[in-house]
């Protein structure tokens, strides 16, 4: 019995780890989206706040954020 | 739901502000502890700072201890603490170093890696722990201590270090740091830098592709100083703002008793449920900041294009 219950956990822990081996680039790339839109859109907002010049650099800071994410994903995706 | 109060000039609960007050560091004008101002940066501890200190004296304390006790005993098994110590290594170095960033570089890279790990889990751990709170209650009660106290001071509510932007940015640039050496390492400098576009594209595509590579490599770091922050932040907001509850009613039914019941019936439940999800919050966040982390060094180390 307990060794049916060590191999059964072993087993649990192996597919664990196989799974966050390949979640790694998926977490990676969902992250840089958000974090890319988030942070170029940041800057072009203190961008406009500096320079009076709302919104574009808001709006261009968003854009490029996106095709920043969206590169970074489609690497993800597009690798193997 | 929770908006402050409408007009600065009422006196009653204030949600809003008392929800920042407990999330936020306290005021660099009245530190903890007063310390010299170096090369124009004052160096005065904080509720964070204080924090982060405990947090890392206890660990350096606690994991250098119990390993020099393990490598002194003649039998190469652990017990105790090391035991689940020494699981918790292998785990990240087998599961999440070794896959990443490849059989050559393992032992290389895990120390760091390990460091972000425990740094990380325990922070957040800590600001689950209402230390602050209890030491407040054992003060109002027993100890009476004048308001000027290091008790006093102290007192902001409990704090979670990892839950300062400006400390999860300094664990991120480590992480842009441990990158740029990965790569050196394993490639040379020169061909590291040349390893962040593909090779051979025309050169018109360069033009695009290099400055959208060069903002990737900066938007990495800053995916993971707002995950981690934001994520150990949100939970506390959202424990506190579910509290105030009973403040506010007791103070829109001019009842206590309301006030109580209402924490009873609603609050109570709600933040057991939320403080059980922070648990796992805490473990996950240091699990995908170090998990990323180490993604991130892999990249560099093996390039696929």
């Amino acid at each position: 019995m307990s060794g049916q219950r060590d191999h059964f956990l072993a087993k649990s822990l192996e597919s664990l780890q196989e799974n966050i081996r390949r979640s790694g680039p998926a977490a990676t790339a969902s992250y840089t989206l958000v974090g890319a839109v988030l942070l170029l859109g940041g800057i072009g907002y203190l961008l406009d706040q500096w320079l009076m010049t709302s919104p574009w650099f808001l709006l261009g800071g968003l854009l490029l954020g996106m095709v920043v994410g969206f590169y970074e994903i489609a690497k993800a995706v597009w690798k193997r | 739901m929770m908006m402050p109060d409408e007009g600065s000039e009422s006196v009653g609960f204030n949600p809003g502000e008392v929800i920042i007050e407990h999330v936020s560091n306290s005021s660099i004008d009245h530190p903890i502890f007063e310390l010299p101002t170096v090369l124009g940066i004052n160096f005065s501890v904080t509720k964070h700072v204080l924090m982060l200190w405990i947090v890392a004296v206890l660990l350096f304390v606690l994991i250098t201890w119990s390993t020099r006790k393990y490598l002194k005993q003649d039998r190469p098994i652990p017990t105790g603490f090391m035991n689940g110590l020494e699981a918790v290594v292998q785990f990240i170095r087998d599961s999440i170093v070794l896959p990443n960033v490849g059989k050559k570089f393992v032992n290389t890279w895990t120390p760091l890696i390990l460091t972000f790990f425990f740094f990380i889990v325990t922070a957040n751990a800590f600001g689950l722990i209402p230390m602050f709170e209890v030491l407040g209650a054992v003060d109002r009660f027993i100890l009476h201590t004048d308001h000027e106290s290091i008790i006093n001071r102290v007192l902001h509510g409990g704090a979670t270090a990892t839950g300062n932007y400006n400390v999860t940015a300094a664990l991120a640039l480590i992480t842009f740091l441990a990158i740029i050496v990965a790569g050196t390492k394993a490639h040379g400098f020169i061909q590291h830098w040349k390893n962040v576009v593909p090779s051979g594209l025309a050169w018109p595509v360069y033009i695009i592709l290099i400055p959208i590579e060069l903002m990737g490599m900066l938007v990495k770091p800053f995916a993971l100083t707002m995950r981690l922050a934001a994520n150990m932040m949100g939970g506390h907001i959202a424990i506190l703002a579910i509290l105030s509850f009973v403040f506010i009613f007791s103070e829109m039914f001019q009842s206590v008793l309301a006030g109580v019941g209402v924490g009873l019936v609603v609050s109570l439940p709600l933040v057991v449920g939320v403080s059980a999800l922070e648990i796992i919050i805490v473990l996950v966040q240091a699990y995908v900041f170090t998990l990323l982390t180490a993604v991130f060094i892999g990249m560099a180390i093996n390039v696929h294009h």
